[in-house]
């Protein structure tokens, strides 16, 4: 790409802050790209900065295109396309630091910049973390003083950060009121390819490790806001996936659609909105149990999940209405008790004789579930996370052999008590509990909570909630697994956890977190309404939008003419000079005008002429000045004599002159 | 215009390009719009023009491609960056039409040069009261530029190259005075229509011996060689005066600024006549005459000059060189006199 015009030599400053700028774009991605394109692109930039300094080989041109080959090559390998943003930026990346192997002239380092620039713009697509924003304002500072330095390579790295950063803080405001008015679009211009992502949260099955590796991750999967009133700690069952199909092994959901039958409510209401984080899944988590599905694209199923359209790959607000007790008086339907009583045939028969002797003796359903319970409560089961490995009949060997084991455990063995011997159940997992944030006021539920219980289903009241991990372990209910079983954090969380002046400082960064990803993150058209609203429109749409955005940009557009101009002017004079003019003002409003001309000492002269009256004050004062200014320099009083000068300027009352 | 000794690079119409056509309309237009500038010349709002420079269309259209990715993406944070990064442009715009603003320029010379060598345009730039001006370029047609600093509170000189190919008065109708500092996303201009003159001398050339004038002789030659000039008395200072002949005793006592004027007595009186030169190419006798007149003056002889139309006395000095190169220089074209 050797341009055919002439352009300007670059010299090394630009080069090397061009390098540092490409760096950082590089570095932003570091951790997301595989380790040979980062590693690649960064052994480049330390090859071209070491040949500008001493001098060396440079690839040719057939050699260079050879390498793009081979590095299109390698991408198309590991990510079998050229489209997506993982695809995209790691091909940007690349060419961008082949390109700086010819990079000669200013105008290929400005390319250089705005490949910089493309790559932080990828990294906000990509992460937009509150951690991260720092980050990404480092490197458009980096890139903007890179840019001071390529215009006028005679400039200091201070003096260019320092232009930067000064031109950055005064596009604030402005940058604020674009992303307040600037109308945003509903919907996308063309399809986002979805790339592979590390997928976290719970999922359409469940066997026992599955919810133990959640239960180490302190990440937040939502938070909660309630709008009235909290339902009870022992309430807080935050319903996902219900499971249905048992292997023996593994619970996984069925793959049946019927029809939601109608369920009557009990008890109150709660209203909240769950602010759901990115999970990669199609789950909405809301309360046990929701009362409709909170959007159009969501499906509120017949085992009342709530199943959106889409998955969930960028962090969604919703409210939802819930309540935490149902009933119903309508039979269950045939096939759905078909489904919600089967077992794997020959799998855990001991288990299977133990529900149906609890059975026999048992009055009612109802009786036989509290029977199995208190099996549960009194012989002798231990709630652990590290419990040993289980074979091919895992219930069975959990029941009568180990005794020891997490809700995943308890949830599996309860369903199969219970459809061992003929009663409707089925596995539900979603989280328990949740950390009440007082800063933000709202409730952060974690990976760690993650939980499994049951639902049987009982004649006259329909599905109903049971949580056998309770009885084992009646403190999950009201604290959170960290202080029940401390171990099963890594220690560095641990240590967050049992400071209270560090859970303090970390609620107050999970509100912070909160609020940028309400009010920062989420911020789109529908917002945008809702602050016109805010403001006293009454029907707002996008013309207003398109006039707040004009009128911000003009006030701002003058506020920094103003400012800039007051700089300059401002930045010349020193406070000898600022006392003086001072002065000359006070006599101009008086009547006594300083000629251009005129010295301090002829326009005494001048004043003593016009205005006999202030001879005395005048003079004296203009002939300091003449001798702080040009007489002999006295460096140890100086500044205190200059603050003399101006406080007795600042005294000094001149009277108009009296009308003639 | 016109005539042997204008160069003004004004090409005819039809060689003209687009390009040229529509700069040459655009400078008129400015000169119309502007009317002629009196130095020193202050920088104001009005006159000052902007654009975004090459660089500076690159980033908008990288501005352009991002809030497009942001906005489909429905990414704020993206967007945020983005806003960002337009108001870094649009104080970048200020703050380039800010440092051009206010600047003055303060003086424009051009000392006279001999033909065939490269003469130079002196300009004085002042900061005009603001803060320092940084990266000011200054430039005439077709020259080119060099950035400059102006510190705060002062003035700076600089000098750019004017090529001088002949005789004759070069005449410069405009200025360009611009900048893109900071960052060369804007580039801020003006025009300052000050003429600029200068004088290029005939080139020097030609062997004929200098002609003698034995009659009126004042004492021998090798006096003069010893240096025993008279003093004559003190006249006021003129342009061209040599500062080895200013009184500055005189001026230290608050005197005007006064110059020692010397008889040289010993010297001989030469008149150098352009109707008797053996040579049939008028521009080469003007560079023979040329020749002699630097000789002469050189040797510390009195010399006088007849042209056609055209008679200095006998004289000496530099003010008397420069009369009779200038005569040389402007022989035969519209601004002879």
């Amino acid at each position: 790409m050797s341009a055919a015009a002439p352009a300007a030599p670059a010299a090394l400053p630009g080069l090397i802050w061009t390098c540092a700028a490409f760096t950082g774009g590089v570095l932003l991605h570091v951790d997301r790209l595989p380790l040979w394109a980062s590693g690649a692109a960064l052994v480049i930039v330390a090859w071209r900065l070491a040949t500008a300094r001493r001098g060396g080989w440079y690839p040719g041109v057939i050699a260079r295109a050879l390498l793009a080959l081979a590095l299109v090559a390698l991408v198309v390998a590991r990510y079998h396309t050229l489209n997506g943003l993982a695809a995209g930026t790691t091909l940007l990346l690349l060419m961008a630091a082949l390109k700086l192997l010819e990079t000669r002239s200013a105008r290929d380092e400005g390319v250089m910049l705005g490949v910089a620039l493309f790559l932080l713009l990828a990294a906000c697509l990509d992460r937009e973390a509150l951690v991260r924003a720092p980050l990404y304002a480092g490197e458009a500072w980096l890139c903007c003083a890179a840019l001071a330095v390529i215009a006028a390579p005679g400039l200091g790295g201070g003096a260019a950060l320092k232009l930067a950063g000064r031109a950055l803080l005064l596009s604030l405001p402005l940058a604020v009121a674009l992303f307040l008015f600037f109308p945003r679009l509903a919907g996308a211009f063309w399809a986002i390819p979805q790339g592979e992502q590390a997928v976290t949260g719970l999922s359409d099955s469940m066997s026992p490790g599955s919810i133990l590796a959640l239960i180490a991750s302190y990440e937040p999967a939502f938070r909660v806001k309630f709008t009235a009133a909290l339902p009870p700690s022992a309430e807080r069952y935050w319903r996902g996936p219900v499971l249905h199909d048992f292997d023996g092994q593994t619970w996984r959901a069925g793959a049946v659609f019927r029809t939601r039958e109608p369920l009557t409510y009990l008890g109150t209401a709660y209203r909240y909105e769950v602010a759901l984080e990115p999970s990669h899944r199609r789950w909405w988590l809301a309360l046990d149990t929701p009362l409709a599905s909170p959007d159009a694209h969501v499906l509120l199923t017949y085992d009342y999940q709530l199943l959106a359209e889409e998955r969930v790959n960028q962090p969604v607000t919703y409210e939802v209405v819930s309540y935490t007790h149902t009933g119903t008086s309508l039979p269950l339907d045939p096939a759905a008790r078909h489904e919600d009583t089967a077992l794997p045939p020959g799998a855990n028969p001991r288990t299977r004789a133990l529900a149906q002797s609890l059975r026999a003796r048992a009055a009612d359903d109802a009786d036989f579930v509290h029977a199995v319970l208190e099996h549960l409560a009194h012989g002798g089961f231990v709630y652990s996370l590290t419990p040993e490995r289980l074979g091919a009949n895992a219930v069975d060997e959990f029941l009568f052999d180990t005794r020891e084991g997490f809700c995943g455990h308890y949830a599996s063995a309860f369903v199969t008590l219970m459809r061992g011997a003929g009663v409707p159940a089925r596995v539900v997992t979603g989280y328990l509990g949740g950390e009440w944030n007082p800063i933000g006021r709202y409730f952060v539920v974690r990976q760690s909570d993650a939980h499994a219980w049951a639902e049987v289903w009982l004649a006259g009241r329909g599905w109903t909630r049971v949580d056998p991990t309770a009885v084992v372990a009646p403190e999950r209910l009201r604290r959170g697994i960290l202080d029940l079983m401390p171990g099963a954090l890594s220690t560095p969380a641990w240590l967050l956890h049992r400071s209270p002046w560090l859970t303090q400082l970390l609620q107050r960064w999970d509100a912070a977190n909160n609020w940028w990803s309400e009010r920062v993150v989420k911020f789109d058209y529908a917002a945008q309404l809702e602050l016109l609203g805010r403001l006293g429109i009454r029907t707002p749409d996008a013309s207003y939008l398109g006039w707040g955005f004009m009128l911000a940009l003009c006030g701002w557009l003058a506020i920094i003419a103003w400012h800039i101009g007051r700089q300059t002017r401002r930045g010349a004079l020193d406070p000898l000079a600022r006392a003086y003019l001072s002065l000359c003002r006070k006599l101009a409003r008086a009547g006594a005008a300083r000629e251009a001309h005129q010295g301090p000492l002829s326009f005494a002269a001048a004043v003593s002429a016009r205005r006999p009256d202030l001879h005395q004050p005048v003079h004296s004062l203009l002939a300091r000045y003449a001798q702080l200014r040009y007489g002999r320099p006295a460096p140890a009083s100086r500044a205190r004599d200059i603050g003399e000068f101006r406080r007795a300027v600042a005294r000094l009352h001149v009277r108009r002159a009296a009308p003639r | 215009m016109g005539g042997a000794g204008s160069v003004l690079i004004q090409r005819p119409r039809v060689l003209l390009r687009g390009g040229e056509w529509l700069r040459a309309r655009t400078a008129q237009w400015m000169r119309r719009r502007q009317g002629p500038d009196q130095l020193p010349v202050r920088l104001a709002r009005r006159r000052l023009y902007i654009v975004p420079t090459r660089a500076g269309l690159a980033f908008a259209v990288l501005l352009f491609l991002m809030l497009l990715a942001g906005l489909n993406y429905g990414n704020s944070l993206a967007l945020l960056l983005t806003f960002v990064l337009v108001g870094f442009a649009l104080v970048v715009m200020q703050q380039c039409h800010r440092n051009l603003l206010g600047t003055e320029l303060l003086a424009v010379s051009a000392p006279p040069v001999f033909a065939g060598t490269c003469g130079k345009v002196q300009l004085t730039l002042g900061s005009g009261g603001g803060g320092a001006r940084l990266q000011l370029t200054a430039a005439l047609p077709h020259s080119p530029q060099k950035p400059l600093d102006v510190p705060p509170d002062g003035a700076q000189r600089l000098e750019l190259p004017l090529p001088a190919p002949t005789r004759g008065l070069v005449r410069l109708e405009r200025l360009r005075l611009a900048t893109a500092h900071p960052f060369g996303l804007f580039r801020a201009w003006t025009w300052v229509h000050t003429p600029i003159e200068m004088l290029v001398y005939p080139q020097p050339r030609g062997s004929l011996p200098m002609p003698a004038q034995p009659g009126v002789r004042h004492g021998a030659q090798a006096a003069s060689a010893a240096g025993t000039d008279e003093w004559a008395g003190l006249r006021p200072f003129r342009d061209g005066d040599s500062p080895r002949h200013v009184d500055w005793k005189a001026y230290a006592r608050e005197a005007p600024l006064l110059v020692k004027e010397y008889t040289q007595g010993a010297a001989e009186l030469r008149d150098f006549d352009f109707a008797r030169l053996p040579l049939a190419d008028s521009e080469a006798r003007l560079s023979q005459l040329a020749r002699w007149v630097v000789d002469a003056e050189a040797h510390g002889e009195r010399y006088g000059l007849t042209l056609p139309g055209v008679r200095l006395a006998a004289g000496h000095g530099p003010e008397h060189r420069h009369r009779c190169l200038a005569a040389l220089a402007l022989f035969g074209t519209a601004q002879a006199r």
